[in-house]
């Protein structure tokens, strides 16, 4: 057997011992993710979009001192804004009850 | 070394299809053992990606010529700078390059991501290693850059010598970088939709990719134009050439993403629109690595050997209907929550604006395929040449110059008329005063012309709006915390990066479109035959022709020079030495350009012949404003630095995110 043959052998072998590790440990038991809640989806869209809710009424501020906007505008959609962040609050309020409720036990 | 080179090569495709596979079974079967497996899998394939990198690079610079890759691009005269290049100078190195930086995107990829979203990563990296396995299918089955010579020769063919320019180094590796960049959003959008995550957290992991991708892709047409420009010697920079309308189209379709991905963002809606735009650039960069290598379409970039059309247009109505099968199949879970507040909003301006940048794709994709088509049904190759795509491309372009300006103007979610009229008011009117002093300048006496006219006031329109928008920042931020000028107006464009830096790109492409519309409308050449001591006039240039100089630069390179004396007013202005370069083994010679560019335009020098007697035939242009298409570009890199720049705020409230998610649901965190 050349060397360079050898060395192929090597990297096979370490290739194999690489990725074949994992699959005979006792991981087999283990979720890659829990069951998905889809209260927890429903959360994590929630503080994205009160991320969103938030920066869109910093931009309407910015876009008011700019004159970019009109006052009767700027004030519809500030209130329209603010709206839709207090429910989306709301929302994120209620989950939160909900899923500790969930969890305390009766 | 090359045995080494072409086994770690079969090795990287065995590894990568066991990832793809194992990536798949793990998140469908739920187990971490083979998502653990698989996790090792980006690593090992690209460790051996490199190492027969490594061997190729090896054996270009070693002279081992009995590679028969290494034979055809390269020979012992040629420079290490171009022996490092010639790497990617034909086909099966470029392919090989492709997967070296497919595969480090994708290790980048792996560590950015292994540890977050594990519904949607795991199918992302399956979709990366999916699109690695088919390059390294061909690269080892079809186009193998290790395939020997038998009887190595004494010396290589040599590499072409219109590649032998600086730019054959920097222009390729951008390109790709931004071909290659699309395959990131691409996959986690296909994760997404596989694995029903459909909210926008794709789009948050892979914003920076998009924009990183685009730069690269706009850079390296850019480039492609000055590489054009300078080595192609006709003069021009863009010959709307199928191979550059190839790297064209994805930039339009990912710069229409670009901005109506950020109306997903703020609203919520248009999904199923990102998702399709997303998927259609990836489509468009298979799409013109297929014109490239299918032999189907003659252009001075498709590769000598290209005979992979096949490969890559099976791979493309593969990507296509599996796309549009998953969308459809997704359809109810794509539906938008919100709507537009109203038609007269910064919202309805993108729309507009993705419509315009789709247009010029399609008419751009109609222009390219037209050929093809017209060969495959009636037996006739019809050229589409740059009328077509002037005639179709040039109006739309306008639509889309006049939308950079009136974006900005508008208001996110709903505009009035009286604000319209008031913001309007500056850059409207500087458009008019534009348009009534250049009237009288600017000739108008065909079509080109009057659109040239129309392009300058709307680039006055558009600069208008745009400083307009950083004066009144500016003004705003200086009122509210006291700050000075300069002081608020780095602050606001440093704590609004996407915004400004994106203002910034916009006037980069003003610029270009100044720069194309003046070098297309004011340009004039000529042709003149001399003996030495003539001279001839051009546009105020007196050009005359001093002497004919011959150089043995090295070996295999002969170069004719022609020493030119240009003088203006009567001074001696300039003295220009365009070439003639002659390379052992090939039959014809390279013209070397040279070029005196100032910001008015470039007198640009070319040596078209010459005889044994020293006179020689001399052509020359004056090309008008084309340094502005140049520094639009460094605007545009400029712009996007800013743009992709780290958001420390943006990074704060992911955090934060992610600590209120994982307080009240604590598996593993969730991006």
């Amino acid at each position: 057997m050349g060397f360079i043959h050898f060395l192929e052998l090597i990297l096979i072998v370490a290739i194999l011992l690489a990725v074949g590790i994992p699959l005979f440990g006792k991981l087999k038991l283990k979720k890659l993710v829990e069951a998905v809640d889809p209260t927890s989806d429903k959360y994590k869209h929630l503080l994205v979009r009160k991320e969103e809710t938030l920066i869109s009424i910093k931009e309407l501020e910015f876009d008011f001192s700019t004159d970019k906007i009109s006052e009767p505008d700027y004030k519809v959609l500030r209130h329209r804004l603010e709206a839709e962040a207090t429910e989306i609050l709301e929302r994120l309020d209620q989950l939160e009850q909900e899923h500790r409720k969930k969890l305390t036990p009766q | 070394m090359n045995d080494i080179g072409e086994f770690t090569l079969l090795l990287a495709l065995a590894t990568a299809l066991y990832g793809c596979v194992a990536y798949v079974m793990s998140a469908r079967g739920n187990r971490i053992d083979l998502y653990l497996s698989a996790d090792k899998t980006p690593i090992i394939v690209w460790a051996c990606v490199v190492i027969s990198s490594i061997c190729l690079w090896k054996a270009f610079l070693t002279d081992d010529f009995s590679l028969q890759y290494v034979w055809a691009y390269s020979n012992r005269e040629l420079d290490t700078f171009y022996k490092i290049s010639s790497f990617w100078g034909g086909q099966k190195g470029s392919l090989l390059f492709w997967t070296l930086l497919l595969s480090t995107y994708m290790l980048v990829v792996y560590f950015q991501n292994r540890k977050k979203n594990l519904r949607v990563v795991p199918y992302a990296m399956a979709i990366m290693l999916l699109i690695v396995v088919f390059f390294l299918f061909l690269i080892n089955f079809s186009t193998n850059p290790f395939e020997r010579i038998p009887l190595p020769p004494e010396d290589g063919r040599g590499l072409n010598p219109l590649l032998q320019n600086y730019w054959m180094v920097i222009h390729p590796p951008t390109l790709y970088l931004g071909y290659v960049g699309f395959t990131v959003p691409f996959a986690f959008a296909v994760a997404a939709l596989i694995s029903k995550d459909l909210d926008d957290g794709w789009i948050r992991m892979t914003r920076k990719w998009t924009l990183l991708s685009w730069f690269f892709l706009c850079m390296g047409n850019l480039f492609g134009a000055s590489w054009a420009y300078v080595e192609l010697g006709w003069g021009g920079y863009w010959a709307w050439d199928p191979v550059e309308n190839a790297a064209f189209m994805p930039l339009l379709v990912a710069t229409a993403y670009l901005h109506s991905v950020m109306i997903q963002e703020k609203k919520d809606m248009m999904k199923v629109w990102n998702m399709s735009l997303v998927l259609l650039t990836f489509a468009m960069t298979i799409f013109g690595t297929f014109i490239t290598r299918s032999g189907l379409i003659q252009s001075v970039h498709t590769f000598d050997e290209a005979t992979l059309g096949y490969y890559f247009l099976a791979f493309l109505f593969v990507i296509i209907f599996a796309c549009a099968a998953l969308i459809i199949a997704r359809l109810p879970l794509l539906k938008s929550a919100n709507e537009l507040d109203s038609f007269l909003s910064r919202e309805s301006s993108f729309l507009f604006n993705n419509l315009v940048l789709l247009g010029i794709a399609f008419a751009t994709f109609w222009g390219t395929i037209f050929p093809i088509i017209s060969e495959a049904v009636r037996g006739v190759k019809i050229t589409v040449g740059p009328p077509f795509y002037n005639q179709v491309n040039v109006p739309i372009g306008l639509a889309l110059l006049a939308l950079i300006g009136i974006g900005p103007v508008i208001a996110w979610r709903r505009a009035t008329f009286s604000n319209l009229k008031k913001n309007f008011l500056k850059p409207v009117s500087a458009g008019i005063v534009a348009a009534v002093v250049l009237f009288p300048v600017i000739p108008l006496g065909n079509r080109t012309e009057i659109y040239t006219y129309i392009t300058f006031v709307l680039c006055v329109f558009v600069l208008t709006s745009m400083f307009t928008e950083f004066y009144k920042g500016t003004v705003s931020r200086m009122g509210l915390h006291d700050e000075s000028a300069v002081g608020a107006l780095a602050t606001m464009t440093w704590r609004n990066k996407r915004r400004y830096g994106g203002y910034i790109v916009h006037m980069g492409v003003v610029l270009i479109f100044a720069g194309i519309a003046g070098s297309q409308a004011y340009g004039t050449h000529t042709e003149k035959h001399l003996q030495i001591g003539e001279s001839f006039e051009i546009r105020g240039y007196t050009i005359t022709y001093e002497k004919l100089i011959a150089v043995e630069a090295t070996n295999v390179k002969t170069r004719i020079i022609a020493q030119l004396a240009v003088e203006r007013d009567g001074k001696r202005y300039w003295t220009g030495h365009p070439e003639k370069e002659f390379y052992k083994g090939q039959n014809q010679p390279v013209s070397e350009v040279d070029v005196l560019s100032t910001w008015k335009e470039d007198l640009y020098m070319i040596l078209a012949d010459f005889r044994e007697d020293e006179s020689a035939t001399i052509k020359v242009y004056v090309n008008p404003m084309v340094s502005w298409l140049w520094t639009g570009g460094w605007i545009i890199a400029f712009g996007s630095m800013i743009s992709m720049w780290p958001d420390r705020l943006e990074q704060r409230r992911r955090l934060e995110r992610v600590r209120r998610q994982e307080q009240l649901f604590p598996s593993p965190a969730q991006e």
